[in-house]
């Protein structure tokens, strides 16, 4: 029997007091494409960085095709064949994407000579090709865009021609067809690596891709065996699926479905969750009362228009929001969603346009000021001051607020999101994906704002995270706090939504009630077509 | 940098860049040096020293801008191999009688040699603290070769042979220049200068990426250091008697910074316009030393602020303007 390409043996790696990787046993047999799923914070990128070797183990071994490596370094265990991407993009921004991938593809030097240089530049402009990068080939790395940074990562890992690829969560934020052109890519893959270790959040792409699937929970593995058997194992929905299990476990029956969900709701309360029992009184606090002045919407947007250098990335959108109302904003990557938050919140120079809030020109209004109004944002990438604890954090989306209503407001926030109660004195960053974006959240709730902008809050995050996310913010909705979600998952954007806008190339393609945007045939073509030409 | 940072500012990256050939660039840098090695049959005295003066900094400017510019390894310990360089060819000028080529590529080895042997302390900082790592060993050895006796203490050393005239002063320093720049130039163009860059930008991914980080930013603090050794060296010509207070001065450490900001970090020509730069300052500023120091400030603050990528990095962007973040879609 062949010695499988990667096993890891009693790995374990603790930071300060906190065990990532809890004495794991793991091993990726050659021709297989192995998935690791598990909750925000579970250790996924922690073993990759162990095995790359950016990561050095507390205890156990590493061994790739039976050698012992645990005592090399990164590079040379890149040259070994150890291939990975980074969750969050790291490219070498001042180097064209070319420069980035012909780096890694200097060191793919297999035994058996190296290439030339000229064969390696051919090779790196073909697999630009199969990633959709050649457009920007020769553009610094540092000015992409995050998805196609993330492209970059998997280019640049492809390049150094791994025998084992680990991936880790390149398909967060890809919509329909982009993740079907990543699932294509990946099975073609397969050919050219021994193995592949995906970590993925997209079901679809586990399901799709992964032969067998490793769950992981507290740096322990709690569940590994064939993709099909441990998605509809109960134990794993509990702590990772959540109501996604629903969708994927097809073949469980009605009554283990039910079993599912309360057996989630079990997991969910223990973390102090799930049951988000909140009187509207205390989150009501939250309001400032003395909105209401006029008849009219809460926010009116008239012909927003945004450039970006040449490009025109917002053209005349126009966009109302009432009093207390969610308003879910939709559309492929590169619609404009994003930018639009940004405008909204004063965060950019507008061409054209004019926006309104609670009967206020806002218009160029610097971000400062645009919250102080009551506008809040909660932006993509959730930004927590890391050397701060939780419930400074908390306390310094406050403002200038007196204390006595930062403490009320404290409260209602704690109300909301009872786990960040538990973890106040924790280090904002010391916290799991999910419970940094409550925190998120609850920061920009701490302003007291009677509208919140809310962009992208659902990526890369477990769906039982998202779950519990989308659980506070419907007690927000009830609190009377107007919403605008920015959304790329079309169900769970129009779940909570009133109202819905769809943004195609910049401008407002669809919009309606809930049910009458997703009964219109064309938000698939949107979705779709505009995805299908980047 | 995280995606909304990409959205709200422009990022602070150069626009792509292609090399042209390299028989091109060396030949316009052989040019070069054929103009300025007649400088001296038709200029005078005045003009020879000032053309030492720039060059000196220019060839300084050209090594630093290979550690820090492409490699990203911000050093301030430039005294230290330029000191060594100095001793190095004033102790041969006193006990041997080798060809005044060979003492200076002696003094270049000799400032390489110190690199490797400090190397292993040195890289285990990253960042800030190399930088200031970098600093408190020029400032160690300075303060050890005031100390010791060893290579005449404070008093110095007094060079045997007489100092060169200046025309022979220029045209050594105008070869160290030229030197300097025709390894950057190469050193661009071999796969090398892609690990460089890796590491500038991020060197645990590039350490991921198969790159041994470790040799390859020797490479570049070593080659960086045998420049200065070699500037030192023939520094040591000029001065006649050296003494350490000057030889290891921290004011070699500044102007090599200043140069190398002024003209613009990580471009070719960017150390021999902010050389120029700063020696015409101060020629125009003489006799206000106070004025001088002030000014030179300030210009060093109005670059940083303004034009971050320097002289020449601002004159290639205004030249050729930066792609849009998407403008060349639909190419």
């Amino acid at each position: 029997m062949t010695a499988p390409v990667l096993a890891v043996h009693g790995l374990t790696r603790r930071f300060g007091g906190v065990t990532a990787v809890d004495d794991l046993d793991l091993a990726v047999q050659p021709g297989e494409v192995l998935g690791v799923i598990g909750p925000n914070g579970a250790g996924k990128s922690t073993l990759v960085g162990l095995v790359c070797g950016a990561l050095s183990p507390s205890a156990g071994t590493i061994s790739l095709a039976g050698d012992d490596i645990t005592r090399l370094d990164a590079a040379h265990r890149a040259r070994l064949g150890i291939g990975r991407t980074h969750q969050i993009p790291r490219p070498f921004a001042r180097m064209t994407v070319l420069e980035n991938l012909m780096l890694a593809a200097s060191a793919a030097g297999a035994p058996g000579g190296r290439h030339r240089s000229r064969d390696r530049r051919a090779d790196c402009l073909r697999i630009l090709h199969r990633t959709g990068l050649s457009d920007v080939a020769d553009q610094a790395a540092g000015r992409l865009t995050l998805l196609r940074r993330k492209r970059l990562e998997l280019a640049r890992a492809m390049a150094l021609k791994p025998r084992l690829l680990m991936l880790d969560e390149i398909g967060a934020g890809l919509v329909e067809s982009e993740t079907r052109e990543l699932v294509d890519l990946i099975r073609q893959l397969r050919q050219e690596c021994e193995s592949m270790l995906l970590i993925e959040h997209v079901m679809e792409v586990i399901t799709a891709c992964c032969d067998r699937t490793a769950v992981l929970d507290f740096g322990r593995l709690i569940a590994i065996g064939s993709t099909k058997d441990v998605l509809a194992d109960p134990a794993v929905a509990a702590v990772y699926l959540g109501t996604a299990a629903v969708d994927h476990a097809g073949a469980a029956p009605a009554a283990e479905a039910g079993r599912i969900v309360e057996a989630h709701q079990d997991a969910g309360s223990g973390l102090g969750m799930a049951a988000v029992d909140i009187s509207d009184r205390t989150v009501r606090s939250l309001v400032d009362v003395g909105g209401e002045r006029d008849g009219g919407p809460l926010l009116t947007v008239e012909d927003l228009t945004v450039d970006y250098g040449g490009l025109r990335a917002l053209r005349g959108v126009q966009l109302t929001v009432g009093h207390g109302e969610t308003v879910t904003l939709l559309g492929a990557n590169g619609a404009g969603k994003t930018t639009f938050a940004h405008a909204l919140a004063g965060a950019l120079p507008l061409a054209a346009g004019r926006i309104r809030f609670d009967g206020r020109d806002i218009t160029g209004l610097r971000p400062d000021r645009v919250t102080a109004l009551g506008l809040a944002q909660c932006l993509e990438g959730r930004r927590i001051f890391g050397s701060l604890t939780v419930e400074e954090n908390l306390v310094l989306g406050a403002g200038t607020a007196a204390a006595p209503a930062r403490r009320e407001r404290l409260d209602a926030v704690y109300s909301i999101f009872p786990i960040l109660a538990q973890l106040r004195r924790h280090s904002g960053v010391a916290m799991s994906g999910g419970q940094q974006q409550m925190l998120a959240i609850g920061r920009a709730l701490m302003s007291a704002p009677r509208l919140l902008v809310l962009d992208e809050i659902s990526l890369g995050l477990a769906p039982i995270a998202v779950d519990r996310l989308y659980q506070a913010l419907s007690a927000i909705q009830a609190s009377g706090v107007a919403m605008v979600l920015v959304e790329q998952n079309i169900a769970r954007g129009l779940s909570l939504a009133q109202r819905a806008y769809v943004l195609s190339r910049g401008e407002v393609a669809l919009a309606g009630t809930p049910d009458e945007v997703s009964r219109n045939p064309a938000l698939a073509a949107l979705y779709v077509g505009e995805a299908a030409d980047r | 940098m995280t995606a909304p940072d990409l959205l709200t500012r422009a990022p602070d990256v150069p626009g792509p860049r292609r090399l042209p050939p390299l028989t091109r660039e060396l030949g316009l840098l052989a040019a070069l040096a054929v103009a300025l090695f007649l400088v001296p049959y038709v200029a005078g005295e005045y003009v020879l020293q000032i053309g030492y003066l720039v060059l000196q900094l220019a060839a300084l400017g050209t090594a630093w801008n290979l550690l820090a510019g492409y490699t990203g390894m911000v050093s301030l310990g430039s005294a230290a191999f330029v000191g060594i360089g100095v001793y190095t060819v004033a102790e041969l000028d006193n006990h041997s009688s080798l060809p005044l080529p060979l003492a200076f590529l002696l003094a270049g080895a000799a400032a390489a040699v110190f690199a490797l042997l400090v190397s292993p302390a040195m890289f285990r900082l990253r960042g800030l603290y190399f930088t200031i790592g970098t600093l408190a060993l020029a400032e160690a050895l300075r303060l050890w070769m005031v100390n010791s006796s060893l290579f005449g203490g404070a008093s110095g050393i007094f060079l045997r042979s007489r100092a060169p005239k200046s025309y022979a002063l220029y045209w050594m320093v105008l070869g160290a220049a030229v030197l300097a720049t025709a390894v950057t130039l190469v050193v661009l163009r071999l796969p090398l200068a892609l690990r460089l860059n890796a590491i500038r930008d991020d060197e645990d991914v590039a350490k991921q990426m198969g790159v041994f980080t470790f040799r390859t930013k020797l490479i570049a603090f070593s080659l960086s250091a045998f420049l200065m050794g070699v500037v030192g060296g023939i520094q040591a010509l000029n001065l006649g008697v050296v003494e350490p207070y000057g030889s290891f001065g921290l004011s070699w450490t500044v102007d090599i910074v200043m140069v190398a900001i002024i003209g613009g970090l990580a471009t070719r020509t960017g150390p021999w316009i902010g050389a120029a730069f700063a020696v015409v300052l101060e020629e125009a500023l003489k006799g206000y030393a106070e004025l001088h120091l002030a000014i030179t400030g300030i210009v060093v603050l109005l670059v940083i602020r303004f034009a971050p990528r320097g002289v020449r990095g601002t004159l290639t962007a205004r030249v050729r303007p930066r792609a849009s973040l998407t403008g060349d879609r639909g190419r």
